[in-house]
């Protein structure tokens, strides 16, 4: 092990002890509830379980990092949103594992897995020949035994044209901004993979009367966090938050990426450790686009007058916006539109887990987690399926077959804004 | 009546008798402790767990801490499995005097204990839970210590060199031939009779009460003066390093690191019976604010446990008996052969457990004087069974060992780590046990919920896997909610109140415990 | 905005959303986790100890002493909301008569009462002559059946009449190289057709002759009926004794209550403690949830507060021995846990018994007995009076004043 390493595990290891994540170990009661809900131990037994590698194994751990078993945590956050007592369960784990993969080195493959911006940035221009690439399965297969990425894995579909492009397009919004400025915040996958997501979210604020602002932004370095690439997690949220604060500092950020919207929220500050004023200021300000419209409808401000959009659509919330506790602000909007059943999938989590389910050693334990919701949505669907967070909408698209959107393009279409 | 013929008879099963009847056993003499309860449910399972460098009492008790220094270094090599290696700060908190250092610089490098200072920058960083605000920070070699993995030790060391040890044997009577000692009747509490076990010599090693054995002999009293501490384990390791204030020794100043918890201790308090040693509110409270003024937060850590020690210590007719802080740490033995004309007796008291070694040499050199043999001491040169690889425990060791065998074994108890195996392997080495003697050997129910979701288990499983029967399996699982509740009540604030709602609602709400079939005589050992 | 605001999944909550839905309101229920029911024990009790064991729940009911949660009630409401969740259940979950209790064996051994139970634990009521069969699975830990079977072998039926019982092992992994899944794994397992006929064969092949095999209570979490394939396929009847937590039977309670909460229309949230609340009026305008990124407000017309007791932290007691409720500040029956505190582990614990005072609506008021907040009710753990595991009292506690408080608030008949 090199010193480097040996140091960057200690540092870390030092922040744990004295860290409020891990004060909250005090509050574990044993009750295992997080262990009922875990979607992972549910389908195997190489993870030991939430509370095991959890507040159990925490009060054992110094140093030396000895147990690996915490590696086949997903990170999914749900034993964190389920803890009746307030034991920030993912959170423990979360920095376990970045010690131990700080000690052990992280394999190229969650070094690369984690270069979101890189990967649209390189693959937008040459949207075809990638697109062809990750569809070849001699290539797949070559690409899992080099760096480990599953060939079944779920990959992003590489678009055209990036969001940004559309932007310097498209001609002015012609309806005047009457309810002032939002920061519009689009992430990774709504600025290369998603553009069409991110094109619809921005008409709806607009036709609700905002000026939306786009900023330049980068990654918000959620799939580095997840890997254990802190140091590399902390200076991409940096960086982000730095570009969404330009626009200025008073103004709401509506985000269409659910899981960054919960590395902005939260994560960041409790996994991460950072405590920058500017983040706490970003996390703060930031909200889910329909946890906005749902405010809005709360106060009374949300034109309902949507057109009927009739079929049956099963919709997933996900594990990262399911851990920002405040609901299911898109399920409880969807409702709204008339015509529309809304399905809920009421499982955990797609398996996904934002890079966790192309791993080659994972993917059958990500497709099992994610099963009973690919089968609900092959059961309830008219064509299409619904789901806040990219990942998971690939991962869905790709298991169930069925095409897998934000639930902004429902709402979308609901006002008629649609060709 | 059961009959054994030996050389000398230890009495007391705590780290001095373990210590002793070793040391006897390794010279030559054969050997046979007895312990009334189990091993080390005495002093020496009521500390804080800490291994002195000596640092204590650099300025208050030299020799004391010249001894505590090298048997610290010995400890570490005999017998390592027992041993962790934590070092030590000695810190000067914000309202102490800072001059306090110096004076104890200067008694450390005085009495060779190891000690040197090191920036507050420094301590913070390592100890991050600190309050900012100390003054100084010194840096010593003290460790932490297992008290029954300590004796359990000693214990298999002794038997390996032909001793015997009878634990729950209850001396009940010491019997002279004229002058002489020549015999001790002992009852065996577990197998319901009388032993009389025929010996030339008798090494009372029975601390707080050694008064007691020495007036069975017909002896003077000795007069024991019982100095109670209490004791709070805290959740988890608030810090690795033991932490200790760099003050005269006082109350409440010092918390130590040990398995996965941390331990504050301790008050000192004169006290008549080491039968029935309170806990009190009030010292409860003096020792969250020592905490406090450490570690800022420590009223918010969770408390799990607490228990109340005492100090066997000799008394000296130098201070008065209502202020045991400043009697001599140092150990004493008595010769009742030129106090009371008792041949064949000797009677130890003082000491520490991390001289626990020393003291033994010290009297069973007594003893050789006396027999008029020349037989030395090698106790500090052979390491103690299951210290073979001479590695000293770290905190680790359990959930390392899970990693590998998690698969294939049951985890009984979940806060501490012990497995199905580990429990089921001292059962078959110690069938008539109590739920209690293998919790101190094993950690069993000593982690945050306090046997909330493994003292069912454990009952059930002695009772499917050593033929115990129901009745006997429910009597002992009532005895140890009943013992673990003495060490809960008094410190029952914060989060392990939630905790002891929910293990009420298991005993109580889900398996009704309370309504077990009675048995015909309440289940006590 | 809802009209009303309930906080707590557990039993009480979750009941209260569900009556409040039925009912035609809009509900918001907002809770950190799940609450009590993945650690019961999977049953409905209404009362179990006066402490004489009681036979006969609801006319215990109508003797309790004042001050206890029950007495503001009355027993006919205590049977009629019970009554009403039954039904709500359905008898596939949830048998019995509030009127009788059953006495079950517990997984110990020993004999606790209870009203409503599972099907698949109603062949365990002992009664006197009957015979067990306890059969355990050396991979679950909680199930000693050596222990349970010695124990019910010298226990009398509280009918006065004998038992007998005897114990057997079956092994049989619930996934392949894994010695200690928990209960809902195994549960999980047995919603698998074949592996509960796989499971039932092993349990065949050791049980030996008795009236009843008693087995852990894992016979399946999703699929209702595993119990009964068991019992056909062994040709007797079964039983199921629940466990400690994760209670498979509590699981399932709570997965079918939430279900049919969500079902009713009622938002859900879930992750985020209710910290604080505004005041308004003369009662509460709302209540600040903690959320991720700062907090969030939640208004209502009404509240239920079914946060629980001290096992769930919505009673403190702090380390100089103050007894709180943080979020709304409501006045305790006693605020010192220091004389409360028993130092014998067999007596009465006190601490456990301290609570919110209500008014018959199950509004909390203070010493003085005025109501604290006009549109704020209290249902389940947090109420003073009892302490609800030793007397078995919990459940209808919980169903009782949820039922109490949601038909205050859509002003329906009591």
């Amino acid at each position: 092990m090199s010193d480097k390493r040996d140091e960057r595990a200690k540092a870390l290891r030092e922040r744990l002890n004295n860290e409020l994540q891990r004060m909250s170990l005090d509050m574990c009661v044993k009750c295992t509830i997080c262990e009922t809900a875990c979607p992972v131990a549910a389908v195997t037994p190489l993870f030991s379980g939430p509370k095991f590698v959890g507040p159990q194994a925490e009060r054992f751990r110094d140093d030396e990092p000895v147990d690996h078993s915490v590696d086949y945590c997903s990170s999914c956050g749900t034993c964190s949103v389920v803890c009746p007592q307030g034991v920030n369960v993912a959170e423990l784990n979360s920095i376990a594992r970045a010690v131990m993969k700080a000690e052990q080195g992280v394999p190229v493959r969650d070094q690369t897995i984690t270069q979101t911006v890189l990967m649209g940035k390189a693959m937008t221009p040459v949207a075809p020949i990638a697109n062809a690439v990750l569809d070849n399965k001699l290539a797949r297969y070559a690409m899992e035994k080099v760096v480990g990425v599953h060939r079944n894995a779920p990959m992003p579909t590489a678009r055209g044209e990036s969001l940004h492009k559309w932007l310097k397009k498209r001609p002015s919004p012609t309806k005047p901004a009457t309810r002032g400025a939002l920061v519009y915040f689009h992430g990774c996958a709504g600025g290369y993979f998603e553009v069409d997501a991110a094109k619809k979210a921005i008409e709806v604020l607009e036709y609700l009367g905002y000026e939306v602002i786009v900023p330049e932004q980068g990654c918000c370095g959620l799939a580095e966090q997840s890997n254990g690439l802190f140091e590399k997690a902390s200076a991409s949220v940096r960086r982000l938050v730095d570009q969404l604060r330009s626009p200025g500092t008073d103004l709401t950020i509506i985000s269409t990426a659910g899981s960054c919207t919960g590395m902005l929220k939260h994560e960041a500050h409790q996994i991460l450790g950072i405590h920058d004023p500017e983040l706490l200021d970003v996390g703060t300000r930031i909200r889910e686009i329909s946890e906005f419209l749902m405010e809005l409808y709360e106060a009374g401000e949300l034109p309902t007058d949507f057109q009927p959009v009739n079929m049956r659509l099963p919709y997933h919330a996900p594990c990262q916006l399911k851990s920002q506790g405040m609901g299911t602000p898109a399920s409880d909007l969807l409702r709204l539109i008339p015509g529309l059943e809304v399905i809920d999938s009421n499982v955990t989590c797609c398996g996904i887990a934002g890079t966790y389910g192309l791993k080659k050693e994972k993917y059958e334990i990500a497709q099992a987690v994610g099963q009973p919701l690919f089968d609900i949505v092959q059961a309830n669907n008219d064509g299409l399926a619904a789901c806040d967070t990219e990942t998971c909408r690939w991962q869905i698209e790709k298991s169930s077959g069925v095409e897998t959107v934000h639930p902004i393009v429902l709402v979308h279409r609901a006002y008629g804004l649609g060709r | 009546m059961k009959r054994l013929d030996t050389d000398v008879v230890v009495i007391g099963g705590g780290s001095t008798g373990l210590g002793v009847v070793r040391d006897a056993a390794m010279r030559g003499y054969r050997a046979v402790l007895v312990e009334r309860v189990d091993l080390g449910q005495g002093t020496t399972g009521r500390f804080h767990g800490l291994l002195h460098s000596g640092g204590r009492y650099v300025v208050s008790d030299p020799g004391s801490a010249t001894e505590c220094a090298e048997e610290n270094a010995i400890l570490r090599r005999i017998q390592a499995s027992a041993v962790e290696d934590t070092g030590g700060f000695f810190v000067t908190l914000a309202g102490d005097d800072p001059a306090y250092a110096d004076k104890f610089l200067a008694g450390a490098k005085a009495t060779g204990v190891p000690a040197s200072e090191i920036s507050v920058k420094e301590a913070l960083r390592r100890e991050p839970r600190l309050d900012p605000h100390i003054q100084r920070a010194i840096e010593v070699a003290d460790g932490s210590v297992d008290g029954w993995q300590l004796v359990w030790g000693a214990a298999r060391s002794a038997e390996a060199h032909g001793a015997k040890v009878l634990t729950y044997h209850r001396v009940t009577k010491i019997e002279r031939d004229g002058d002489r000692v020549a015999a001790v009747i002992c009852r065996d509490e577990k197998g319901g009779e009388d032993v009389r076990i025929n010996c030339t010599f008798v090494l009372n090693c029975a601390g707080p009460w050694a008064g007691q054995i020495s007036e069975m002999a017909g002896a003077h009293p000795v007069e024991v003066v019982p100095g109670r501490g209490i004791m709070i384990a805290m959740n988890h390791r608030l810090v690795n390093t033991v932490i200790n204030r760099c003050v005269y020794p006082t109350d409440g100043d010092i918390l130590v690191p040990v398995h996965t918890v941390s331990i504050i201790g301790t008050t000192d308090i004169h006290e008549t019976d080491p039968d029935h040693l309170p806990i009190p509110h009030n010292e409860v409270q003096q020792m969250l604010d020592a905490g406090e003024a450490m570690i800022p937060g420590f009223r918010k850590a969770r408390a799990l446990h607490a228990w109340s020690g005492s100090r066997p210590l000799i008394k000296d007719k130098r201070v008065s008996v209502e202020d045991t802080r400043h009697m001599s740490r140092g150990m004493a033995v008595i010769d009742h052969s030129t106090r009371d004309g008792l041949m064949g007796m000797l009677t130890i008291g003082g000491g520490k457990l991390t001289t626990y070694r020393l003291m033994a040499e010290h009297i069973v050199d007594a003893m050789n004087d006396q027999l008029g043999e020349n037989r030395p001491c090698t106790t500090a040169d052979e390491v103690i069974p299951g210290s073979e690889d001479r590695k000293l425990y770290t905190v680790t060791h359990r959930l390392e060992d899970r990693e590998e065998d998690r698969l294939d074994d049951q985890i009984i108890c979940e806060c501490e780590l012990m497995n199905r195996s580990m429990f089921v392997r001292l059962l078959e080495e110690q069938p008539n046990a109590t739920l209690d003697d293998l919790r101190r050997q094993l950690r069993l129910g000593m982690g945050p919920c306090q046997g909330g979701f493994c003292a069912a288990r454990a009952a059930g499983l002695a009772c499917s896997e050593k033929a115990i029967d129901a009745e006997r399996a429910s009597g002992l699982l009532r005895l140890f909610l009943k013992h673990r509740w003495i060490g809960i009540w008094p410190i029952l604030y914060g989060q392990q109140v939630r905790q002891t709602a929910l293990d009420h609602w298991i005993f109580a709400g889900t398996l009704d415990v309370e309504h077990l079939p009675q048995p015909e005589e309440e289940i006590v050992r | 905005m809802s009209d009303v605001v309930v906080i707590g999944a557990g039993l009480a909550g979750l009941v209260a959303a569900l009556r409040l839905a039925r009912a035609g309101k809009s509900v918001t229920l907002t809770t950190k986790g799940p609450g009590g029911l993945h650690l019961s024990q999977g049953t409905v009790d209404i009362l179990g100890y006066t402490p004489e064991r009681v036979s006969a729940p609801l006319d215990a009911v109508a003797s309790v002493p004042a001050g206890h949660p029950y007495a503001s009630i009355g027993a006919e409401a205590v049977g009629s909301a019970v009554s009403w969740l039954a039904e709500e259940f359905g008898p596939e979950l949830l048998t019995g008569d509030p009127a009788r209790n059953f006495q079950f064996p517990t997984a110990v051994g020993a004999l606790r009462p209870t009203a409503l139970a599972q099907p698949s634990m109603v062949a365990g009521d002992a009664v006197g002559g009957k015979s067990y069969a306890v059969v355990g699975v050396r991979q679950l830990k909680d199930f000693p059946a050596d222990l349970i079977a010695g124990n019910l072998a010298r226990s009398k039926a509280p009918d006065g009449g004998a038992l007998s019982a005897h114990s057997a092992w079956i092994d049989l992994p619930a996934r392949k190289g894994e010695a200690d899944p928990t209960p809902l794994t195994y549960a999980r397992a047995m919603d698998d057709q074949s592996f509960a006929a796989t499971f039932a064969k092993a349990v065949g092949a050791v049980a030996g002759k008795a009236d009843v095999v008693a087995l852990p209570a894992v016979l399946g979490s999703k699929r209702r009926d595993v119990w009964r394939q068991v019992a056909d396929q062994l040709g007797r009847d079964i039983c199921e004794i629940p466990l400690p937590p994760p209670s498979v039977p509590g699981i399932r309670l709570y997965d079918a209550l939430l279900a049919m909460v969500r079902a009713a229309g009622v938002r859900f949230i879930q992750g985020s403690r209710i910290v604080s609340f505004t005041p308004g009026g003369d009662g509460v305008a709302s209540v600040t949830l903690a959320a991720a990124g700062g907090p969030r407000h939640l208004k209502a017309a009404s509240f239920v507060f079914a946060p629980g007791g001290f096992e769930s932290g919505a009673l403190d007691v702090d380390s100089f021995g103050t007894i709180t409720e943080p979020v709304f500040g409501l006045p305790l029956t006693a605020t010192d846990a220091g004389p409360l505190i028993p130092s014998d582990y067999w007596g009465p614990h006190a601490l456990f018994e301290v609570g919110v005072r209500t008014d018959d609506a199950g509004r909390p008021i203070d010493a003085a007995g005025a109501v604290v907040h006009t549109n704020l009710f209290v249902a389940g753990g947090i109420i003073a009076g009892c302490e609800r595991w030793r007397e078995k009292s919990g459940d209808g506690i919980a169903v009782a004043t949820a039922v109490r408080a949601a038909d205050h608030i859509t002003g329906g008949a009591r």
